[in-house]
């Protein structure tokens, strides 16, 4: 990292600069306004959260639940700097959502049959 | 090539939400046939995590919104952070940047999942306080 006030190139860990002394750490963008959560800088894997939670809770899909889980994984795994493990958790948790997208369709369309006999059923006994 | 599918897609899935919030503003999923029933309740007769969540949205975009929050508790109190995201998922497809977002610990996340496992099981208990969570026990105690 260079140092804005003289332009030395100090240590990325530096908390000041070694040739001036300016505070470096406080210079550098927050990457995250969390305390404690250490993330590995300019990582950011798609941990699916959002459409897990729609899966399970907005349309009652089971499925959705082990897509949580891994979303679960995906970001524990970064917090400990396991980038290649969060991105097979990520692989995971996509997976599980595919499943409840083909569950939801395949059931709308056994829904939709069924509804469609049941009108032509109730046509024919009049 | 990747980017003009996803933003395709992105807007098929935002034009979808928007006929399916219509649809829900004019049809009651508690009295018409029009949408589907939980395939959880169908198959086993249980209620589960997101029963009657349909019927939530359909008395929130009534206004209605203690309606709603007896028909699911959960369903309300997640909509916001869902919208959030979507919002955000849907924004990166179509623009490229997202909504300001915070990283969620592995934690919260587990909790989360606790939450809507425990809620799910409990709102199927015949137990006092507990089978209030079952899908409009709440307007009816």
């Amino acid at each position: 990292m260079f140092c804005p006030q003289c332009g030395t190139n100090n240590a990325d860990t530096a908390a000041v600069c070694v040739q001036c002394g300016r505070a470096l750490q406080a210079a550098a963008p927050p990457a995250l306004q969390q305390p404690g959560v250490v993330m590995p800088p300019g990582t950011s894997v798609q941990n699916y959260l959002v459409f897990a939670i729609l899966a399970t809770v907005f349309c009652c899909l089971p499925a959705g639940i082990p897509a949580i889980v891994y979303a679960a994984q995906v970001n524990g795994k970064l917090q400990g700097g396991d980038v290649a493990g969060a991105q097979a958790a990520s692989k995971n948790a996509k997976m599980w959502c595919l499943i409840s997208v083909g569950v939801f369709f395949a059931g709308f369309l056994v829904w939709g049959l069924l509804a469609m006999f049941g009108i032509l059923g109730s046509l024919a006994h009049h | 090539m990747l980017q003009a599918r996803g933003r395709w897609l992105a807007m098929i899935i935002l034009g979808a939400g928007v006929v399916a919030a219509f649809m829900l503003r004019f049809f009651d999923p508690a009295t018409s046939g029009v949408f589907p029933p939980c395939p959880v309740r169908y198959l086993t007769g249980w209620y589960c995590p997101g029963c009657g969540s349909l019927r939530a949205m359909h008395q929130l975009l009534h206004g209605n919104l203690r309606a709603a929050w007896a028909m699911n508790p959960l369903t309300v109190t997640l909509l916001p952070f869902v919208m959030y995201g979507l919002a955000s998922h849907a924004l990166f497809e179509i623009r490229g940047r997202e909504l300001p977002r915070t990283f969620l610990p592995a934690v919260w996340i587990r909790a989360l999942c606790a939450i809507i496992v425990l809620f799910g099981i409990a709102r199927n208990l015949p137990l006092h306080p507990l089978n209030l969570l079952a899908p409009g026990a709440m307007l009816h105690p």
